[in-house]
């Protein structure tokens, strides 16, 4: 708000002083903040067990299911905050999701290939993709909201394309190699591994986001990124090739957008072209809960997990305490507003 | 600091907001009530919770399911329902059914979306000793109590038989599918086709109308356009028959009076309403299960076992038999 301080606040002694700066300090956590706040709500607003009486919400178990149900999410907003740290956007995710999610379940339960083949195709699929939307934006100038609009209907179209509009699941054509059941490759990935109880698609986000934000705050690329965001103009005048980075940044948040399309077939057990509709949005709006500026060039990974696990939780209680559609999403929407503003940053304030 | 103070306002503002909404939600008390009318009330009394997962409360025949179940629950006192809507997502139903397994719910009822992704969590709840009745739709392999299901071959088949006889063995009929890449778009379809066997009615004019009333109109006013002669309109579910009545009406030559429409689900608002109303000649009942369910929970929550499979009949309403609820085939 003002930038100028009014006057009480001129005469403030040093232990005034003292708590501003640990406030200062404070702003940078405001994201935490916000989710403390959905934590204890959800504490204090959780059902208790029919049998045990105790409280549902702060098991351990409801912990790591809230990070099973959203690693898809995790996984895309991974991808979309490198994008958003540019200045642009990616509206395809959610159809690059459900391309893959195709694509992996006709390869191998159609044609019956191996995990690993199969990964790897659907894996470049995806680089495909994020190449075309980055080629677009950067090279023909494109708008990256128009670029990636046309890639979510192009992606979602060969989707239903290439299941030739079915949902592709063992017997569902006659001549699908696997006619009774999906690898145990798709069961693995949603059973809880030993010891932890974590599963093996909620620890592929974990580990995905600590790689990103290792490649983030620590490397060359993490930096131009930054740069671009921040100021384009400025970051070609300082010798950085502004396009390059851009293309690999839509082609990195395509290949997660193509990993979570793995994860996703794994956890319906199916390849449904239609999955991944509207994903997009929830994982912008992760990212921006987060904290990081859509228009570039200022936030982290640190952020964006924040912001998965804000959402992520927030449904979580509206759902435990079965809060009907109506009033739910209303809720939803005033949650996104509040958390946006707790951690909105006083911008042009240095 | 003054942006601080507002952001602390709006979460303040917030928590009051959700405060209000889970109170309103059924709070501690009947933990996960969700206000839904009817459900709350009994939980002191109730030794038995059940937890029911409807795929989509957006569709009218699945608000009856969750009616029936309702209805039927009110005999025993001994069980506590909570519902859940999954709004037509997997992802939620598969979400909601974790929740009923750690909220310790005695037995589940859940009538998927999809059969795959929810055979998992099913598994999951079975593995753990909580019995499960599906509804309508199966899941994948046998680890489930109990599935119950109506037989859309056979109500397909008992329609064709009805309209041979109401048309005197022959007709122009035009038959309005529901979508035809879904299991109970192709039974009805079956089933029609064997009903009819053997008799003179001819189908002139079909068409994939998605179940979706809308679409059974416009193709309707093709046909009428077409066919000088229409006996007969067969759609496979009440609003695609009542879209067609519509069309005839719309159409402005009475032929309405002439055409007769065959419906099926009898929804006590919408089929059973229009053969009331003398719209649709007849229709023909798609039963919910709703009933069925609970006398199956009843069964598996005193520990003994009902049938593993329970396939239900079909009920027609015409003119005739309306009045008194329909007749049994």
């Amino acid at each position: 708000m003002s930038t100028t301080p009014d006057d009480s606040e001129l005469i403030g002694n040093v232990e005034k002083q003292d708590w501003r700066q640990w406030l200062k300090g404070l702003d940078n956590y405001r994201g935490l903040f916000a989710f403390g706040i959905v934590f204890l709500l959800g504490c204090l607003f959780t059902p208790k067990a029919f049998d045990t009486h105790l409280p549902v919400f702060i098991s351990w178990r409801t912990q790591l299911d809230i990070l099973f149900e959203y690693c898809e999410y995790g996984l895309l907003a991974t991808g979309m905050t490198l994008v958003i740290l540019t200045g642009g956007i990616d509206l395809s995710v959610g159809s690059v999701l459900g391309l893959s999610a195709t694509l992996f379940s006709l390869l191998t339960i159609g044609y019956g290939w191996g995990i690993a083949s199969a990964s790897v195709v659907v894996l470049v699929t995806g680089l495909i993709a994020g190449t075309i939307s980055g080629v677009l934006i950067a090279r023909f100038r494109m708008q990256p909201f128009v670029a990636t609009l046309a890639m979510m209907t192009a992606a979602r179209g060969a989707a239903k394309l290439i299941s030739g509009g079915i949902k592709v699941q063992p017997a569902a054509m006659p001549w699908y190699k696997l006619q009774q059941d999906t690898p145990e490759f798709f069961r693995w990935m949603t059973k809880s591994l030993p010891g932890i109880g974590l599963k093996p698609a909620s620890l592929l986000f974990i580990i995905c986001i600590l790689v990103i934000a290792v490649i983030v705050a620590k490397t060359v690329y993490g930096r131009k990124i930054y740069a671009v965001g921040g100021n384009e103009q400025a970051a070609l005048l300082s010798g950085i090739n502004v396009a390059n980075i851009k293309v690999k940044t839509y082609a990195l948040c395509a290949l997660f957008a193509a990993l979570a399309g793995i994860v996703n077939a794994c956890r319906q057990d199916i390849g449904d072209p239609e999955a991944g509709a509207t994903y997009e949005l929830d994982a912008i709006a992760a990212v921006v809960i987060g904290g990081t500026s859509l228009s570039g060039g200022e936030g982290n990974m640190l952020f964006t997990v924040v912001g998965v696990l804000i959402i992520a939780y927030i449904n979580k209680i509206l759902s435990l305490n079965a809060i009907q559609i109506a009033p739910r999403m209303i809720i939803q929407a005033c949650i996104i507003a509040a958390a946006v503003l707790i951690q909105r940053r006083k911008r042009g304030v240095s | 600091m003054k942006r601080f103070s507002i952001g602390t306002a709006v979460v303040t503002a917030f928590a009051v907001l959700t405060l209000v909404g889970c109170n309103g939600g059924g709070g501690d008390k009947a933990p996960a009530d969700g206000g839904k009318p009817g459900t709350g009330g009994k939980t002191a009394a109730a030794k038995f919770t059940i937890g029911m997962s409807q795929c989509n409360l957006g569709e009218p025949w699945r608000v009856q399911m969750n009616k029936d179940i309702e209805e039927a629950a009110k005999a025993h006192p001994e069980i506590n329902i909570i519902y859940r809507d999954a709004s037509n997502k997997s992802e939620s139903q598969q979400a909601q059914v974790r929740e009923f397994i750690q909220q310790r719910v005695n037995l589940i009822i859940i009538s998927p979306k999809e059969s795959r992704p929810l055979t998992k969590p099913v598994e999951e709840a079975m593995d753990l000793g909580i019995p499960v009745i599906v509804l309508d739709r199966a899941i994948e392999g046998d680890k489930y109590s109990c599935f119950i299901g109506g037989d859309n071959v056979k109500i397909g088949r008992e329609l064709g038989k009805f309209m041979v006889k109401a048309l005197g063995g022959k007709g122009n009929v035009i038959e309005l599918k529901g979508l035809q890449t879904s299991v109970p778009g192709k039974d009805r379809h079956n089933g029609f086709m064997e009903g009819i066997k053997g008799s003179q009615i001819k189908i002139i004019f079909d068409a994939d109308c998605q179940w979706l009333e809308p679409n059974a109109q416009k193709e309707m006013a093709s046909a009428l356009s077409r066919f000088p002669q229409i006996d007969a309109v067969y759609g496979h579910n009440d609003p695609s028959a009542h879209g067609a009545y519509q069309a005839t009406v719309q159409e402005g030559k009475g032929r309405e009076k002439t055409i007769k429409f065959f419906g099926v689900d009898a929804l006590p608002t919408e089929g059973v309403k229009y053969v009331k109303d003398g719209v649709l000649t007849a229709t023909f009942q798609y039963p919910t299960g709703g009933k069925e369910a609970i006398d199956a929970a009843i069964l598996l929550l005193n520990k003994m076992s009902p049938d593993k499979k329970i396939v239900l009949g079909t009920k027609v309403f015409n003119k005739d038999t309306v009045a008194k609820g329909g007749e049994a085939l």
